[in-house]
């Protein structure tokens, strides 16, 4: 039933969250640059609301999919290493138009790289923020940081325990940069203690770090946290060289 | 515009002020008790990056590095998302797709509309 000031009543009164009551300067400047640009025939409020709802729409969720897919299924994690591409489709994405309405700085090569005991990969990129977002959503505030981007090539395994993924000396770690034709993301290795599990099941603990590269899945792990740190020189690694800024 | 910075971009008066009221959504959210972690302009911004994108008026890498030379410099005491909304900002000013006077204008005219009883 809908109450007369548009709310709905079921017998019961749900207090309402609370919600910021001012109107920042911030909230009004976004409004004013996408109503100039529309009237300056930058774009259309059309276009805006199309790509509004692709940025609203897009998550790690056809990642995790991918991922679980391959793990149940050698021949198509065979196709997500040798195509990825192709691979794709079956997850609902289509790289050569992952909007429907055509996104250049998101046309593509894309690429599925395999965790093995002996080989941990993370994704980066260092000259600007070039993630996998059909795959995997909307990129984190911390991987478009150049903190982030500038470290993590020259001390990965440091910048990977600020995460919390201590990776044995044993395995090798490959940061891969991204670029604007070229985009990764990271097949995970199954964990132990999934013997049985079905795909909803595994897709839930392959997270967007887990794709990145900084986390690793297990069971019971779900949701990623977000560790923020200051930028720092890792101890016991290579002085900073001279005139790079951190 | 006002006085030149030593970064090699002007600082707009308009958005200094904005800046300096420090009315980020890491302040408001908190004071007023909400739980969401990100502004509800966050989804609208990012519509706006791909359709200027789309449209050839502000390629997204040319945004990047703007928001990378910006962030490292005039705002750079603010977080995101709002550091990407006032660096789209001083960029279309500055490559004259719109004038200062015209968005501090239309802002005004946004805020009496978002405010009239």
């Amino acid at each position: 039933m809908t109450t007369a000031t548009g709310g709905h009543d079921h017998g019961h009164i749900h207090p309402p969250a609370p919600q910021v009551e001012e109107i920042s300067d911030y909230s009004v400047l976004e409004i004013a640059l996408r109503e100039l640009a529309i009237e300056h025939g930058l774009f259309t409020a059309e276009e805006h609301l199309h790509f509004t709802e692709w940025a609203e729409k897009i998550g790690p969720a056809s990642g995790s999919r991918l991922v679980a897919k391959a793990w149940l299924d050698p021949e198509f994690k065979k196709l997500c290493l040798t195509d990825a591409n192709a691979a794709s489709k079956a997850v609902g994405v289509d790289w050569l138009d992952p909007t429907g309405a055509g996104t250049p700085s998101d046309y593509t090569h894309f690429v599925v790289l395999e965790d093995t005991p002996t080989l941990h990969h993370v994704i980066v990129c260092t000259l600007c923020s070039c993630y996998p977002r059909p795959m995997l959503g909307n990129s984190p505030y911390w991987y478009r940081s150049t903190n982030y981007r500038r470290r993590l090539v020259r001390w990965p395994r440091p910048v990977l325990s600020e995460f919390g993924l201590i990776v044995p000396p044993e395995v090798e770690v490959r940061v891969e940069d991204s670029n604007q034709k070229c985009r990764f993301m990271v097949m995970p290795m199954r964990p132990e203690g999934t013997d049985g599990w079905t795909e909803d099941q595994l897709a839930e603990i392959v997270t967007r770090d887990c794709m990145i590269g900084v986390a690793s899945p297990k069971p019971g792990r779900t949701a990623d946290k977000h560790p923020i740190h200051k930028a720092r020189h890792p101890v016991g690694h290579e002085p900073k060289p001279m005139g790079v800024a951190e | 515009m006002s006085a030149a910075s030593d970064t090699g971009h002007d600082r707009i008066a308009l958005l200094e002020a904005i800046r300096s009221q420090g009315k980020e959504w890491g302040v408001l959210a908190p004071k007023w008790g909400c739980n969401d972690p990100d502004p509800p302009w966050k989804f609208p911004l990012a519509g706006t990056f791909e359709a200027l994108s789309e449209s050839g008026a502000l390629p997204s890498l040319e945004r990047r590095h703007a928001e990378d030379e910006l962030g490292d410099s005039l705002y750079k005491d603010v977080p995101p998302p709002e550091s990407y909304l006032l660096t789209l900002a001083h960029t279309m000013i500055e490559r004259g797709l719109l004038a200062e006077g015209e968005l501090q204008q239309k802002m005004q005219a946004v805020r009496s509309r978002l405010e009239e009883e």
